[in-house]
């Protein structure tokens, strides 16, 4: 028990719930601003691969991280377009039409993946800040920092993007005339349209927001990892969803349910890895993510109902 | 003052609108205008084509013919944007407020930011304090919808259009949901703003208030104008007829009856809310055979949860008693109350009363589907029921194509006609009727009332609840008011005043 | 026909011997060691049977562990089968068993044990199809299913015995405790504790979560292992950490040597094509089922695989070369 709170352990362990954070983070956020506009986008997982595997195939092609990011970005820009205009435009139930999405994005990415690459090969990793090309001398002296100059700043650039996106998301929902139009459109969209506020224009833009950040989500899985394999997401995707139901629609309770998460994984695996969880009790303990996290979050999370139009396709009478 | 500003042009003309469905004139070649300053009623059964009417000003529907004049102008209305961009505002009945959003932000809603991208709730704030303090519709602009009254609420909904510059303003049933006293305050805020020059139209099926607001009131049935008229030169029957082209009974006649035994004794009734906390608070009551005891309260004083216990469908707390001809119904289910001789008419009556997808006969067999009489052994009769079902449709008159239609497809009067032929044709000793005539025309309402004084005479107990007022004071012989779960005043009818109830109902 | 039989059984035993003799240099059938740098793609050889076969397998063809082992074992047997992988779902696989029974092929291979309850329906409406199914232990009674399964403890012991000459404190990434996932942790724990090496193995509780694969490996590596290894699909995230981290990794199922050339130090390669050479001799001499068959290090099911590119001490060779003898022998016990 003691070796696990030896300082270094214990930042190891923060540092590792950080960088596991981040995906789920990075889906959810996307998914919250959909699902204030009144769309519940089930499909966040197979988003997620396609964006992903694309991700990790450009990599693998070119070699370069900033084009595999803006594949996957593109990847779930496109799927998104798919999914709004089924549900924005065809009205199309959103659940039915979120697994279609999710089956489509999971038969989709491995097929690609076996046909192009077959055998999963290694992509050079993800640079941390100090590795960075040409700059990464500037962060080198911060790493050295005693006890938090690893945890701070020995991440990759997308960590650091997805944690300045937590206030971005909440000033763009509270802050901004679209923002105040997607909760408008989510909470009661007669109104917004009574007002002129376009229910299906405000809903597309949310959809492809979040749909991108969930293409950027299953790209920054597969580049950490720096690997893609079938089914990478292992219902990833759908843990984010549910962390926006539980985070309470709230950029700030989605953050500390991904970090949350993020930490009970970690902190389980390094407590099975020093024994401290018997081997015996090794079932029991892959649920505690999930369930503590749940638990917490029902406890902690002001209990906001959620957007009341959430699922609701909007027509004019 | 009151003629000056019709001498000038009117602010809006409706030339000649005739509007068709598949089916339906809608409109027919109908004439309205509104002058600034003047509260112009429009008066209408449900289906009379006051709505159509407000969806072609708003841009909703295009009319086949007819013209809209705006300040004397040409108008075209293609959506309701544009209509506010020409200064038309609407507060519709069912408020288009978002509850989650502030005060700030649903009047801001849809309009362009002085900083662009960001809001500027402040500068919307600011504006808001302006007209608040201008009309007297104090409401704080930083506080969310959902905290609010819905007064304050429908007061939002007044300020939406104000900061829009509305000159014309249509209010669409906006004294439903009010108690008395709250429109008196709207009242009060509409005197003002058409004495500022703005032009209101004003709908409503309450009578005496259109009478007390209106101006001009202009009267719609099947689509035509069947009326024009001031409220100096006519009166409630008078409007009442016009509305549904025959005579009217507004105050059905009451034939005397002895009053008998109590029949349903209500002792120290509390009951938990859905939220958990007590909603109606230690009510006791007697109801006789063949009286009518209203219970007159805004909605959400307790009148909905009292019913619910009363036909078994939510527990009382310790120390209630409900009983009917002297059986203990307190900790009774649905199907012992009805045993017991209870009939009850539910408020939601597409919630709690029928079974939209069900034809007519399903929904009226709903209850007595397992009685001996319809059956063949093991089986329904089908004949029987069939017989069964004509004979009620025919009895209660239910305007239905045919008896396999879906209920969902019939109008509120229907709807209710039925579910009333079914209480009643279980021969009961209590009627339990909430809302009896709610979003109901007044030929249906009228038989509905009729059946329900009928009933009274064959020495049924009947509870009515209602926020009519007016349907209260013409059926019942005892009034109850209800305020915050608790019963605070009993008055006879022949004493009752409805400013009086009206003070009670509002808790002084 | 007896001849033609013959020609087979003996067609078969030269498959195998050149299996051996192309696995090559090792000094038993039970190791190989590749040459550095070479392709590892599996030679096809020559044809054992003129059965048509079918492979119904849970993950992809070519996932460098527990399905492509299958494949490879079936090239060198140089039999072609007909494919559905990816059947991670039991209906799916269920019925593309049932369909491949339908349309009359002789020979159908359930790779997965979850498939043992659809086979147990599907075998007795098909008494003249033979179903060849693993990993498991025993045939539920059915005349027509052969069962297989690998004694990955015994590989896993000797993985375990060469890591412990390599470092003292060994990491281990576990997908779920069960069949010879379990069998093969277990195994190398007990080769590596036999030798002075402390262990710490961490069940992730998925075959398939590579992310969670990953964070374990990366745990192991903070907590400063210097051996690392794992087995199922989400392995390939700690064979990641591995190379990240520069530590020795040591594979099973199929040669790791595909995604890690530098690192991988050992693998416990399953040959299939052993006990899947017996029953299809078995098969057409009309026995279609009835028996499981295990793989071991004596029958050359299992087959330790050198890196060629891993300069591996000899002493450490040649303590996994004794131990491998003793496991044959029976000397050592690796459940």
């Amino acid at each position: 028990m003691s070796q696990f709170f030896t300082v270094s352990v214990l930042l190891a362990t923060l540092a590792t719930a950080i960088r596991f954070a981040v995906p789920y983070l990075l889906a959810a956020l996307g998914e919250t601003i959909g699902q204030r506009s009144g769309v519940l986008n089930l499909g966040v997982d197979g988003i997620m691969l396609l964006g992903g595997f694309g991700a990790y195939y450009t990599v693998l092609e070119t070699q370069s991280h900033l084009a595999g990011i803006g594949v996957g970005i593109a990847v779930g820009l496109f799927m998104g377009i798919v999914y709004a205009y089924v549900t924005v435009f065809l009205h199309a139930e959103q659940g039915i039409s979120g697994i279609g999405i999710f089956l489509f994005g999971l038969g989709f990415s491995d097929l690609l993946f076996q046909e192009l690459v077959g055998t999963p090969k290694p992509i050079k990793p993800l640079p941390t800040l100090d590795k960075l090309p040409g700059v990464g001398g500037i962060f080198e002296p911060l790493i050295d920092i005693p006890v938090v100059g690893e945890l701070l700043f020995d991440h990759n650039l997308l960590t650091y993007f997805a944690l300045l996106l937590v206030p971005f998301v909440t000033w763009l929902l509270m802050k901004t005339t679209f923002g105040m139009n997607v909760r408008a459109v989510g909470e009661n969209p007669q109104a917004a349209d009574s007002l002129g506020v376009s229910v299906a224009k405000t809903r597309f833009i949310a959809i492809l927001i979040g749909s991108s950040l969930a293409g950027l989500a299953g790209a920054t899985l597969s580049l950490q990892l720096a690997i893609f394999q079938h089914n990478l997401t292992n219902g990833l995707g759908f843990i984010a969803v549910a962390l926006v139901y539980f985070g309470a629609w709230q950029p700030r309770w989605v953050l500390a349910g991904a970090l949350l998460y993020g930490l009970v994984t970690a902190t389980r695996i390094r407590w099975q890895s020093l024994d401290i969880i018997p081997q015996s009790a090794s079932d029991i303990a892959a649920m505690a993510p999930a369930i503590i996290t749940i638990l917490a979050l029902v406890l902690l999370a002001s209990r906001v109902r959620g957007p009341a139009a959430l699922t609701k396709p909007f027509s004019r009478h | 003052m009151e003629n000056a500003p019709l001498l000038q042009m009117p602010l809006l003309e409706m030339h000649g609108i005739t509007k068709s469905f598949p089916g339906v004139l809608a409109n027919d070649n109908v004439s309205f205008d509104v002058h600034a300053g003047e509260v112009h009623t429009l008066l209408g059964e449900n289906g009379a084509g006051k709505s159509t009417l407000m969806k072609i000003l708003f841009g909703l529907y295009k009319p086949d013919s007819g013209e809209i004049r705006l300040r004397g102008e040409v108008a075209s209305i293609t959506s309701p944007t544009s209509a506010i961009e020409q200064r038309v505002g609407m507060v519709h009945q069912h408020f288009m407020l978002v509850p989650t959003l502030t005060v700030a932000e649903n009047v801001a809603l849809g309009l362009p930011s002085n900083r662009g991208f960001r809001t500027d709730l402040d500068a919307v704030s600011e504006r808001i304090t302006e007209i608040s303090d201008q009309y007297g519709l104090a409401v704080d602009p930083g506080i969310e919808i959902w905290k609010l009254s819905v007064g304050e609420r429908q007061r939002v909904e007044i300020i939406k259009a104000l900061y829009r510059d509305a000159e014309l303003l249509v209010l669409d049933e906006p004294t439903a949901v009010l108690t008395p006293q709250e429109v008196d305050d709207l009242f009060v805020i509409l005197r003002q703003m058409t004495a500022d020059g703005t032009g209101i139209i004003f709908i409503s099926h309450k009578l005496h208030e259109v009478l007390e607001l209106s101006d001009r009131i202009t009267v719609l049935r099947n689509g035509k104008v069947t009326g024009d008229t001031t409220p100096a030169e006519t009166d409630r029957q008078q409007l009442a007829e016009m509305m549904v082209g025959r005579e009217v009974k507004l105050a059905p006649d009451k034939p005397h009856v002895d009053l008998g035994l109590a029949r349903l004794q209500l002792r120290s009734v509390s009951v938990k809310g859905d939220r958990g906390t007590i909603a109606v608070d230690d009510v006791s009551l007697d109801v006789h055979a063949g009286e009518i005891v209203g219970i007159a309260g805004v909605s959400g004083n307790g009148q909905r949860e009292l019913a619910e216990t009363i036909a078994g469908l939510r527990p009382a707390e310790a120390g209630s008693s409900v009983m009917i001809d002297d059986i203990d119904l307190t900790k009774a289910n649905p199907a012992q109350s009805r045993a017991a001789g209870l009939s009850y008419v539910p408020e939601e009556r597409m919630k709690d009363g029928a079974v939209g997808e069900f034809d007519i006969t399903e929904n009226l067999l709903l209850i007595d589907h397992g009685d001996a009489k319809f059956r063949k052994g093991p089986l329904f009769d089908f004949a029987k029921i069939r017989e069964h079902s004509q004979r009620l449709v025919d009895q209660f008159s239910v305007k239905t194509p045919s008896l396999d239609t879906p209920t969902s497809s019939l109008s509120g009067g229907n709807i209710q006609k039925l579910i009333m032929a079914r209480e009643l044709d279980s021969r009961p000793s209590v009627i339990l009727a909430a809302q009896p005539t709610r979003g109901v025309d007044i030929g249906a309402a009228e038989y509905i009332h009729s059946q329900l004084i009928e009933q009274r005479s064959i020495g049924v107990a009947i509870v009515m609840i209602s926020e009519d007022l007016d349907e209260i004071l013409g059926l019942a012989d005892r009034i109850a008011v209800m305020f915050e779960g608790r019963i605070v005043d009993v008055v006879d009818r022949s004493v009752a005043t409805r400013e009086a109830l009206g003070l009670a109902m509002a808790g002084g | 026909m007896k001849a033609k039989r013959l020609v087979k059984l003996f067609a078969v035993i030269f498959a195998i011997a050149l299996t051996a003799a192309a696995c090559g240099g090792g000094d038993s059938t039970a190791t190989s060691t590749s040459e550095c740098g070479s392709d590892l793609a599996v030679a096809k050889g020559d044809s054992v049977t003129d059965l048509s076969v079918a492979l119904v397998a849970p993950s992809a063809k070519d996932d460098v562990a527990f399905t492509q082992s299958m494949v490879d074992s079936l090239t060198r047997l140089g039999i072609e089968p007909q494919i559905t992988d990816g059947t991670f779902v039991v209906e799916e696989a269920a019925a593309a068993i049932r369909g491949y029974a339908e349309d009359g092929v002789n020979i159908i291979i359930a790779h997965g044990t979850q498939y043992g309850g659809s086979l147990a329906e599907i075998a007795p409406d098909f008494p003249e199809t033979s179903f060849i199914w693993g990993t498991a232990s025993d045939n539920q009674g059915l005349d027509n299913v052969f069962a297989y399964f690998p004694e990955a403890d015994q590989g896993g012991y000797v993985n375990g015995v060469i890591a412990a000459s390599l470092s003292d404190n060994i990491g281990l990434v576990g997908p779920v405790e069960a069949g010879d996932a379990v069998a093969y942790i277990e195994g190398f724990i007990k080769g590596a504790e036999a030798n002075g090496a402390s262990t710490s193995a961490v069940y992730t509780g998925s075959f398939s979560d590579v992310a969670l694969a990953t964070t374990t490996a990366q745990a192991h590596a903070d907590n400063g292992v210097g051996v690392l290894t794992g087995t199922s699909q989400s392995a390939v995230g700690a064979v990641n950490v591995a190379t990240a981290n520069d530590i020795p990794w040591f594979g099973t199922q199929s040669n790791t040597e595909a995604w890690s050339s530098d690192l991988t130090v050992a693998s416990q390669v399953y040959h299939w094509d052993v006990v899947l050479a017996d029953m299809i001799t078995k098969i057409e001499s009309g026995t279609l089922g009835g028996e499981a068959m295990a793989l071991t290090l004596e029958n050359g099911g299992l087959v330790m695989e050198f890196n060629g590119c891993y300069d591996l001490s000899a002493d450490a060779k040649s303590a996994a070369e004794a131990a491998i003898a003793d496991i044959i022998a029976g000397e050592i016990a690796t459940k």
